[in-house]
Protein backbone atom coordinates (compact mmCIF):
# COMPACT_ATOMS: atom_id res chain seq x y z
CA UNK A 1 0.00 0.00 0.00
CA UNK A 2 2.35 2.18 0.95
CA UNK A 3 4.66 1.58 -1.65
CA UNK A 4 1.39 2.09 -4.37
CA UNK A 5 1.28 5.67 -2.74
CA UNK A 6 4.97 6.10 -3.45
CA UNK A 7 4.23 5.17 -7.17
CA UNK A 8 1.22 7.27 -7.35
CA UNK A 9 3.19 10.58 -5.78
CA UNK A 10 6.24 9.89 -8.41
CA UNK A 11 4.10 9.43 -11.61
CA UNK A 12 1.63 12.21 -10.40
CA UNK A 13 4.53 14.67 -9.48
CA UNK A 14 4.72 16.80 -12.14
CA UNK A 15 1.07 17.50 -11.85
CA UNK A 16 1.54 18.12 -8.38
CA UNK A 17 4.62 20.49 -9.02
CA UNK A 18 2.35 22.22 -11.54
CA UNK A 19 -0.10 23.38 -8.66
CA UNK A 20 2.58 24.25 -6.57
CA UNK A 21 3.92 26.86 -9.16
CA UNK A 22 0.50 27.98 -9.96
CA UNK A 23 0.21 28.86 -6.17
CA UNK A 24 3.31 30.01 -5.41
CA UNK A 25 2.65 32.46 -8.50
CA UNK A 26 -0.42 33.75 -6.35
CA UNK A 27 1.23 34.13 -3.26
CA UNK A 28 3.85 35.96 -4.54
CA UNK A 29 1.17 38.23 -6.17
CA UNK A 30 -0.57 38.73 -3.15
CA UNK A 31 2.69 39.60 -1.21
CA UNK A 32 2.91 42.77 -3.87
CA UNK A 33 -0.76 43.21 -3.18
CA UNK A 34 -1.63 41.83 -6.75
CA UNK A 35 -4.37 39.42 -7.12
CA UNK A 36 -2.25 37.30 -9.09
CA UNK A 37 -2.94 34.55 -11.96
CA UNK A 38 -5.28 31.46 -11.26
CA UNK A 39 -4.04 28.26 -9.86
CA UNK A 40 -4.26 26.56 -13.15
CA UNK A 41 -1.83 29.08 -14.81
CA UNK A 42 1.02 26.90 -15.15
CA UNK A 43 -1.33 23.92 -16.91
CA UNK A 44 -2.80 26.84 -19.45
CA UNK A 45 0.54 28.01 -20.54
CA UNK A 46 1.32 24.11 -20.96
CA UNK A 47 -1.48 23.93 -23.36
CA UNK A 48 -0.92 27.16 -25.00
CA UNK A 49 2.80 26.13 -25.33
CA UNK A 50 1.67 23.21 -27.29
CA UNK A 51 -0.05 24.86 -30.21
CA UNK A 52 2.88 26.93 -30.60
CA UNK A 53 4.72 26.57 -34.55
CA UNK A 54 7.70 24.13 -33.87
CA UNK A 55 11.06 26.12 -34.03
CA UNK A 56 14.47 24.25 -32.83
CA UNK A 57 17.85 25.42 -32.68
CA UNK A 58 18.91 21.63 -33.86
CA UNK A 59 17.83 17.89 -32.66
CA UNK A 60 20.84 17.54 -30.09
CA UNK A 61 19.99 20.77 -28.18
CA UNK A 62 15.57 19.58 -27.80
CA UNK A 63 16.90 16.01 -26.80
CA UNK A 64 19.15 17.47 -24.05
CA UNK A 65 15.95 18.96 -22.42
CA UNK A 66 14.20 16.10 -22.56
CA UNK A 67 16.63 13.76 -21.15
CA UNK A 68 17.32 16.89 -18.45
CA UNK A 69 13.20 16.04 -17.68
CA UNK A 70 13.52 12.65 -17.25
CA UNK A 71 16.64 12.48 -15.59
CA UNK A 72 15.25 14.59 -12.98
CA UNK A 73 12.14 12.90 -12.38
CA UNK A 74 14.28 9.97 -12.02
CA UNK A 75 16.35 11.94 -9.27
CA UNK A 76 12.91 12.34 -7.27
CA UNK A 77 11.89 8.69 -8.28
CA UNK A 78 15.31 7.55 -6.27
CA UNK A 79 14.33 10.11 -3.54
CA UNK A 80 10.33 9.37 -2.95
CA UNK A 81 11.31 5.46 -2.80
CA UNK A 82 14.15 5.63 -0.71
CA UNK A 83 16.79 5.51 -2.29
CA UNK A 84 20.51 6.43 -2.11
CA UNK A 85 20.96 10.05 -0.98
CA UNK A 86 24.59 10.37 -2.70
CA UNK A 87 22.89 8.77 -5.93
CA UNK A 88 19.90 11.34 -5.44
CA UNK A 89 22.21 13.83 -5.63
CA UNK A 90 24.27 12.96 -8.54
CA UNK A 91 20.96 11.99 -10.58
CA UNK A 92 19.97 15.61 -9.82
CA UNK A 93 23.65 17.05 -10.54
CA UNK A 94 23.58 14.69 -13.91
CA UNK A 95 20.09 16.67 -14.83
CA UNK A 96 21.33 20.00 -14.23
CA UNK A 97 24.96 19.48 -16.08
CA UNK A 98 21.97 18.48 -19.36
CA UNK A 99 20.51 21.08 -19.35
CA UNK A 100 24.35 23.12 -19.02
CA UNK A 101 25.44 20.76 -21.80
CA UNK A 102 21.87 22.23 -23.72
CA UNK A 103 22.98 25.99 -23.18
CA UNK A 104 26.01 25.28 -24.53
CA UNK A 105 25.51 23.54 -27.74
CA UNK A 106 23.64 26.98 -29.03
CA UNK A 107 25.31 29.63 -30.70
CA UNK A 108 23.26 32.38 -28.30
CA UNK A 109 25.44 34.19 -26.36
CA UNK A 110 22.55 34.28 -23.30
CA UNK A 111 22.16 30.70 -23.04
CA UNK A 112 26.36 30.61 -22.49
CA UNK A 113 25.86 32.90 -20.03
CA UNK A 114 22.84 31.14 -18.69
CA UNK A 115 24.98 27.55 -18.78
CA UNK A 116 27.91 29.27 -17.19
CA UNK A 117 25.88 30.83 -14.31
CA UNK A 118 24.02 27.43 -13.62
CA UNK A 119 27.58 25.57 -13.31
CA UNK A 120 28.82 28.07 -11.10
CA UNK A 121 25.35 27.88 -8.82
CA UNK A 122 26.17 24.43 -9.04
CA UNK A 123 28.98 24.30 -7.69
CA UNK A 124 27.38 26.82 -4.90
CA UNK A 125 25.18 24.32 -3.50
CA UNK A 126 26.60 20.71 -3.90
CA UNK A 127 29.09 20.70 -1.78
CA UNK A 128 26.58 21.96 1.24
CA UNK A 129 24.09 19.23 -0.03
CA UNK A 130 26.99 16.38 -0.19
CA UNK A 131 28.06 17.59 3.58
CA UNK A 132 24.43 17.35 4.31
CA UNK A 133 24.03 13.76 3.22
CA UNK A 134 27.45 12.70 4.99
CA UNK A 135 26.05 14.34 7.96
CA UNK A 136 22.93 12.09 7.66
CA UNK A 137 25.46 9.07 7.65
CA UNK A 138 27.06 9.76 10.52
CA UNK A 139 23.90 10.00 12.34
CA UNK A 140 21.89 7.13 10.67
CA UNK A 141 24.52 4.77 10.14
CA UNK A 142 23.45 4.48 6.16
CA UNK A 143 22.94 6.43 3.17
CA UNK A 144 19.50 5.14 2.65
CA UNK A 145 17.16 7.63 2.56
CA UNK A 146 14.71 4.99 3.93
CA UNK A 147 17.35 4.87 7.17
CA UNK A 148 16.04 8.79 8.10
CA UNK A 149 12.66 7.16 8.52
CA UNK A 150 14.22 4.11 10.74
CA UNK A 151 15.61 6.60 12.89
CA UNK A 152 14.71 7.26 16.08
CA UNK A 153 13.88 10.97 16.14
CA UNK A 154 13.19 14.11 13.27
CA UNK A 155 16.34 14.84 11.90
CA UNK A 156 15.11 18.74 12.66
CA UNK A 157 16.28 17.77 16.70
CA UNK A 158 19.09 16.01 15.94
CA UNK A 159 21.09 18.27 13.29
CA UNK A 160 19.42 21.85 13.06
CA UNK A 161 22.06 23.39 11.45
CA UNK A 162 21.91 21.02 8.64
CA UNK A 163 18.51 22.60 8.35
CA UNK A 164 19.50 25.73 8.31
CA UNK A 165 22.43 25.14 4.95
CA UNK A 166 19.81 23.45 3.63
CA UNK A 167 17.52 26.97 3.74
CA UNK A 168 20.69 28.94 2.66
CA UNK A 169 21.13 26.90 -0.65
CA UNK A 170 17.73 26.53 -1.16
CA UNK A 171 17.49 29.87 -3.30
CA UNK A 172 20.19 29.39 -5.46
CA UNK A 173 18.81 25.68 -6.26
CA UNK A 174 15.53 26.96 -6.68
CA UNK A 175 16.48 30.14 -8.76
CA UNK A 176 15.14 32.37 -6.76
CA UNK A 177 16.22 35.66 -5.88
CA UNK A 178 19.01 36.90 -4.61
CA UNK A 179 20.62 33.78 -6.32
CA UNK A 180 18.72 33.73 -9.57
CA UNK A 181 21.85 34.61 -11.31
CA UNK A 182 21.19 31.13 -13.57
CA UNK A 183 18.01 32.28 -14.37
CA UNK A 184 17.99 36.46 -14.53
CA UNK A 185 15.01 36.98 -16.63
CA UNK A 186 16.05 40.28 -17.52
CA UNK A 187 19.41 40.03 -17.25
CA UNK A 188 19.81 36.88 -20.05
CA UNK A 189 16.35 36.21 -20.35
CA UNK A 190 16.03 33.11 -19.06
CA UNK A 191 19.46 31.61 -19.46
CA UNK A 192 20.27 27.94 -20.58
CA UNK A 193 16.08 28.17 -21.56
CA UNK A 194 16.38 30.58 -23.99
CA UNK A 195 16.63 28.60 -27.44
CA UNK A 196 13.97 26.23 -26.40
CA UNK A 197 10.76 27.08 -27.61
CA UNK A 198 7.33 26.30 -28.11
CA UNK A 199 6.31 22.48 -27.56
CA UNK A 200 10.09 21.73 -26.42
CA UNK A 201 10.26 24.50 -24.05
CA UNK A 202 7.72 22.30 -22.22
CA UNK A 203 10.03 19.75 -20.91
CA UNK A 204 12.23 22.59 -19.12
CA UNK A 205 9.12 23.97 -17.43
CA UNK A 206 7.71 21.05 -16.60
CA UNK A 207 11.03 20.38 -15.09
CA UNK A 208 11.34 23.70 -12.95
CA UNK A 209 7.77 22.30 -11.39
CA UNK A 210 9.47 18.81 -10.73
CA UNK A 211 12.65 20.87 -9.21
CA UNK A 212 10.05 22.13 -6.75
CA UNK A 213 9.08 18.79 -5.75
CA UNK A 214 12.45 17.80 -5.33
CA UNK A 215 13.27 20.77 -2.85
CA UNK A 216 10.72 20.27 -0.63
CA UNK A 217 11.11 16.63 -0.80
CA UNK A 218 14.35 16.99 0.89
CA UNK A 219 13.40 19.56 3.67
CA UNK A 220 10.33 16.90 4.10
CA UNK A 221 13.48 14.61 4.94
CA UNK A 222 13.94 16.71 8.22
CA UNK A 223 11.29 15.24 9.56
CA UNK A 224 10.44 11.73 8.41
CA UNK A 225 8.06 10.23 10.20
CA UNK A 226 6.13 12.96 11.88
CA UNK A 227 3.74 14.15 8.44
CA UNK A 228 2.51 17.47 10.68
CA UNK A 229 5.97 18.25 11.40
CA UNK A 230 6.90 17.98 7.96
CA UNK A 231 4.32 19.74 6.13
CA UNK A 232 4.90 22.55 8.70
CA UNK A 233 8.43 22.89 7.62
CA UNK A 234 7.45 22.78 3.75
CA UNK A 235 4.79 25.58 4.56
CA UNK A 236 7.76 27.57 6.52
CA UNK A 237 10.17 27.33 3.71
CA UNK A 238 7.75 27.77 1.05
CA UNK A 239 6.66 31.32 2.63
CA UNK A 240 10.69 32.03 3.20
CA UNK A 241 11.70 31.34 0.03
CA UNK A 242 8.61 33.20 -1.91
CA UNK A 243 9.28 36.16 0.62
CA UNK A 244 13.03 35.93 0.27
CA UNK A 245 12.45 35.99 -3.46
CA UNK A 246 9.73 39.19 -3.23
CA UNK A 247 11.96 41.60 -0.73
CA UNK A 248 15.60 40.65 -2.23
CA UNK A 249 17.25 41.60 -5.40
CA UNK A 250 19.40 39.67 -7.45
CA UNK A 251 23.25 39.70 -6.35
CA UNK A 252 26.27 39.20 -8.72
CA UNK A 253 27.82 35.33 -9.11
CA UNK A 254 30.93 36.18 -6.86
CA UNK A 255 28.63 37.21 -4.24
CA UNK A 256 26.90 34.62 -4.65
CA UNK A 257 29.29 31.80 -4.61
CA UNK A 258 31.33 33.51 -1.53
CA UNK A 259 28.03 33.65 0.24
CA UNK A 260 27.94 30.01 -0.24
CA UNK A 261 31.19 29.06 0.75
CA UNK A 262 31.73 31.36 3.55
CA UNK A 263 28.63 31.12 4.98
CA UNK A 264 26.56 27.95 3.83
CA UNK A 265 29.32 25.74 3.79
CA UNK A 266 30.58 26.08 7.22
CA UNK A 267 27.09 25.94 8.81
CA UNK A 268 27.08 22.31 6.70
CA UNK A 269 30.63 21.39 8.07
CA UNK A 270 30.01 22.33 11.70
CA UNK A 271 26.91 20.52 11.09
CA UNK A 272 29.02 17.28 10.23
CA UNK A 273 31.52 18.29 12.77
CA UNK A 274 28.79 18.20 15.82
CA UNK A 275 27.33 14.92 14.36
CA UNK A 276 30.77 13.16 14.57
CA UNK A 277 31.26 14.13 17.86
CA UNK A 278 27.66 13.13 18.98
CA UNK A 279 28.32 9.98 17.70
CA UNK A 280 31.41 9.49 19.68
CA UNK A 281 30.07 10.21 22.73
CA UNK B 1 -8.62 18.70 -28.65
CA UNK B 2 -8.73 22.21 -29.40
CA UNK B 3 -6.25 24.06 -27.97
CA UNK B 4 -6.86 27.36 -28.89
CA UNK B 5 -8.65 28.86 -26.05
CA UNK B 6 -6.06 28.48 -23.90
CA UNK B 7 -3.98 30.98 -26.19
CA UNK B 8 -6.37 33.47 -24.27
CA UNK B 9 -5.80 32.20 -21.23
CA UNK B 10 -1.56 32.56 -21.37
CA UNK B 11 -0.28 35.33 -23.47
CA UNK B 12 3.42 35.62 -23.07
CA UNK B 13 4.34 39.59 -23.63
CA UNK B 14 7.59 40.54 -25.17
CA UNK B 15 8.23 44.71 -25.16
CA UNK B 16 10.79 45.94 -27.40
CA UNK B 17 11.52 49.86 -27.68
CA UNK B 18 12.03 50.77 -31.01
CA UNK B 19 13.58 54.20 -29.99
CA UNK B 20 10.94 55.55 -27.79
CA UNK B 21 11.32 58.27 -25.13
CA UNK B 22 10.54 55.74 -22.33
CA UNK B 23 7.01 57.17 -21.87
CA UNK B 24 5.18 54.37 -22.94
CA UNK B 25 7.44 52.06 -22.01
CA UNK B 26 6.90 53.43 -18.02
CA UNK B 27 3.40 53.24 -19.18
CA UNK B 28 3.96 49.61 -19.72
CA UNK B 29 5.31 48.47 -16.58
CA UNK B 30 3.16 50.02 -14.82
CA UNK B 31 0.54 47.46 -16.25
CA UNK B 32 2.63 44.61 -14.43
CA UNK B 33 2.60 46.44 -11.00
CA UNK B 34 0.09 45.85 -8.40
CA UNK B 35 -2.64 48.70 -9.56
CA UNK B 36 -3.20 47.27 -13.10
CA UNK B 37 -2.08 43.81 -12.81
CA UNK B 38 -1.96 41.99 -16.04
CA UNK B 39 -0.32 39.00 -14.28
CA UNK B 40 -4.02 37.83 -13.46
CA UNK B 41 -5.15 37.43 -17.33
CA UNK B 42 -2.15 35.02 -17.24
CA UNK B 43 0.60 37.49 -19.15
CA UNK B 44 3.99 37.44 -18.54
CA UNK B 45 7.05 39.42 -19.65
CA UNK B 46 9.36 37.49 -21.00
CA UNK B 47 11.66 39.57 -22.56
CA UNK B 48 12.13 36.28 -25.01
CA UNK B 49 11.07 36.21 -28.44
CA UNK B 50 10.94 32.41 -28.81
CA UNK B 51 8.49 31.91 -25.89
CA UNK B 52 6.00 35.19 -26.55
CA UNK B 53 3.04 35.60 -28.35
CA UNK B 54 2.32 39.12 -27.90
CA UNK B 55 4.77 41.77 -29.10
CA UNK B 56 4.46 45.49 -27.71
CA UNK B 57 6.46 47.69 -29.86
CA UNK B 58 6.62 51.37 -28.35
CA UNK B 59 8.54 54.15 -30.24
CA UNK B 60 9.31 55.00 -33.90
CA UNK B 61 11.66 52.99 -35.68
CA UNK B 62 14.79 54.19 -35.98
CA UNK B 63 17.06 53.34 -38.56
CA UNK B 64 19.27 51.53 -35.85
CA UNK B 65 16.50 49.47 -34.65
CA UNK B 66 14.87 48.35 -37.33
CA UNK B 67 17.06 45.16 -37.86
CA UNK B 68 16.23 44.60 -34.38
CA UNK B 69 12.85 44.45 -34.82
CA UNK B 70 12.55 42.99 -37.68
CA UNK B 71 14.89 40.13 -36.45
CA UNK B 72 12.88 40.08 -32.95
CA UNK B 73 9.77 39.65 -35.07
CA UNK B 74 10.80 36.43 -36.96
CA UNK B 75 12.03 34.89 -34.01
CA UNK B 76 8.37 34.51 -32.52
CA UNK B 77 6.98 31.73 -33.51
CA UNK B 78 3.33 31.93 -34.26
CA UNK B 79 0.69 31.98 -33.83
CA UNK B 80 1.56 36.05 -32.64
CA UNK B 81 0.27 39.17 -32.74
CA UNK B 82 2.25 42.84 -32.68
CA UNK B 83 0.65 45.72 -30.70
CA UNK B 84 1.80 49.04 -31.51
CA UNK B 85 1.83 51.00 -27.92
CA UNK B 86 1.83 54.83 -28.32
CA UNK B 87 1.76 57.40 -31.30
CA UNK B 88 4.74 57.01 -32.24
CA UNK B 89 4.76 53.20 -32.48
CA UNK B 90 1.70 54.03 -34.26
CA UNK B 91 2.55 56.63 -37.06
CA UNK B 92 5.79 58.10 -35.94
CA UNK B 93 4.39 60.75 -33.83
CA UNK B 94 6.60 63.91 -33.22
CA UNK B 95 9.52 62.28 -34.68
CA UNK B 96 7.88 61.73 -37.71
CA UNK B 97 9.53 62.62 -40.74
CA UNK B 98 12.64 63.07 -38.81
CA UNK B 99 16.29 61.78 -40.37
CA UNK B 100 17.10 58.97 -37.99
CA UNK B 101 13.10 57.59 -37.78
CA UNK B 102 11.34 55.78 -39.91
CA UNK B 103 7.99 56.79 -38.79
CA UNK B 104 5.67 53.86 -37.60
CA UNK B 105 6.06 50.14 -36.79
CA UNK B 106 3.36 49.16 -39.60
CA UNK B 107 6.33 49.92 -42.46
CA UNK B 108 8.21 46.68 -41.32
CA UNK B 109 5.91 44.32 -39.42
CA UNK B 110 2.52 43.92 -39.80
CA UNK B 111 0.50 45.14 -36.57
CA UNK B 112 -2.60 43.91 -35.36
CA UNK B 113 -3.60 46.48 -32.76
CA UNK B 114 -2.95 50.37 -32.48
CA UNK B 115 -2.55 51.60 -29.54
CA UNK B 116 -2.60 55.70 -29.32
CA UNK B 117 -1.91 58.53 -27.13
CA UNK B 118 1.48 59.88 -25.76
CA UNK B 119 2.12 57.82 -23.53
CA UNK B 120 -0.44 55.76 -24.09
CA UNK B 121 -2.30 55.26 -20.25
CA UNK B 122 -2.18 51.46 -18.73
CA UNK B 123 -5.98 51.29 -18.89
CA UNK B 124 -5.59 51.85 -22.64
CA UNK B 125 -2.39 48.94 -23.24
CA UNK B 126 -4.53 46.41 -21.37
CA UNK B 127 -7.52 47.42 -23.30
CA UNK B 128 -5.24 46.38 -26.64
CA UNK B 129 -3.51 43.59 -25.00
CA UNK B 130 -7.28 42.23 -24.80
CA UNK B 131 -8.24 42.92 -28.08
CA UNK B 132 -5.19 41.22 -29.29
CA UNK B 133 -5.51 38.31 -27.51
CA UNK B 134 -9.05 38.13 -28.93
CA UNK B 135 -7.12 38.44 -32.61
CA UNK B 136 -4.48 35.92 -31.63
CA UNK B 137 -6.95 33.28 -30.89
CA UNK B 138 -8.20 33.19 -34.38
CA UNK B 139 -4.78 33.35 -35.99
CA UNK B 140 -3.21 30.24 -37.64
CA UNK B 141 -0.08 29.15 -37.48
CA UNK B 142 1.16 29.83 -40.76
CA UNK B 143 4.07 31.77 -41.65
CA UNK B 144 3.87 35.12 -40.99
CA UNK B 145 6.52 37.71 -42.36
CA UNK B 146 7.90 41.54 -42.26
CA UNK B 147 5.94 43.31 -44.65
CA UNK B 148 8.94 44.68 -45.78
CA UNK B 149 10.49 41.78 -47.46
CA UNK B 150 7.41 41.51 -49.71
CA UNK B 151 7.74 45.16 -51.14
CA UNK B 152 10.00 46.42 -52.98
CA UNK B 153 12.73 48.66 -51.65
CA UNK B 154 11.59 51.97 -50.92
CA UNK B 155 13.56 55.31 -52.72
CA UNK B 156 15.51 57.59 -50.75
CA UNK B 157 13.20 60.35 -48.77
CA UNK B 158 9.80 58.40 -49.56
CA UNK B 159 7.36 58.33 -46.81
CA UNK B 160 4.75 55.40 -47.13
CA UNK B 161 1.51 55.97 -46.73
CA UNK B 162 0.22 53.63 -43.73
CA UNK B 163 -3.21 53.36 -44.40
CA UNK B 164 -2.07 51.67 -48.10
CA UNK B 165 0.13 49.10 -46.20
CA UNK B 166 -2.77 48.43 -43.61
CA UNK B 167 -4.90 47.97 -46.21
CA UNK B 168 -2.84 45.58 -47.96
CA UNK B 169 -2.09 43.73 -45.00
CA UNK B 170 -6.13 43.69 -45.11
CA UNK B 171 -6.20 41.57 -48.29
CA UNK B 172 -3.04 39.70 -47.28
Amino acid sequence: MDVFLKILLIALAPVIGGFVYGFERIIKARMQRRIGPPLLQPFYDFLKLADKRKMIVHSTHVFLGIVHFFSLWCALAVLLLGGDFILVIFLHLLSTSLLIVAGYSTRSIFSHLGANRTAISILAYEPVLIMIAVAVFVQTGSFEISAIFRYDQPLLFSMPLAFVALLLILPIKLKKSPFDVAEAHQEVTGGVELEFSGIFYEAVYTAKWLDQIFCYALVYLFAANDPLLGLALVAITFLYVNALDNSSARVNYKQMLRFSIMIALPVAFINLLLSVLHVLK
Amino acid sequence: MKLNSFRKKSPWILHYNAGSCNGCDIEILACLGPKYDIERFGMINTGNPKQSDILLVTGPVTKRSRERLVEIYAQMPEPKVVVSCGACACTGGVFRGMYNCEGGVDQYIPVDVYVCGCGTRPEQIIDGVIQAIDILEKKTKDLEESVRLKRPAMKEGAQVNRRNIAAEIETV
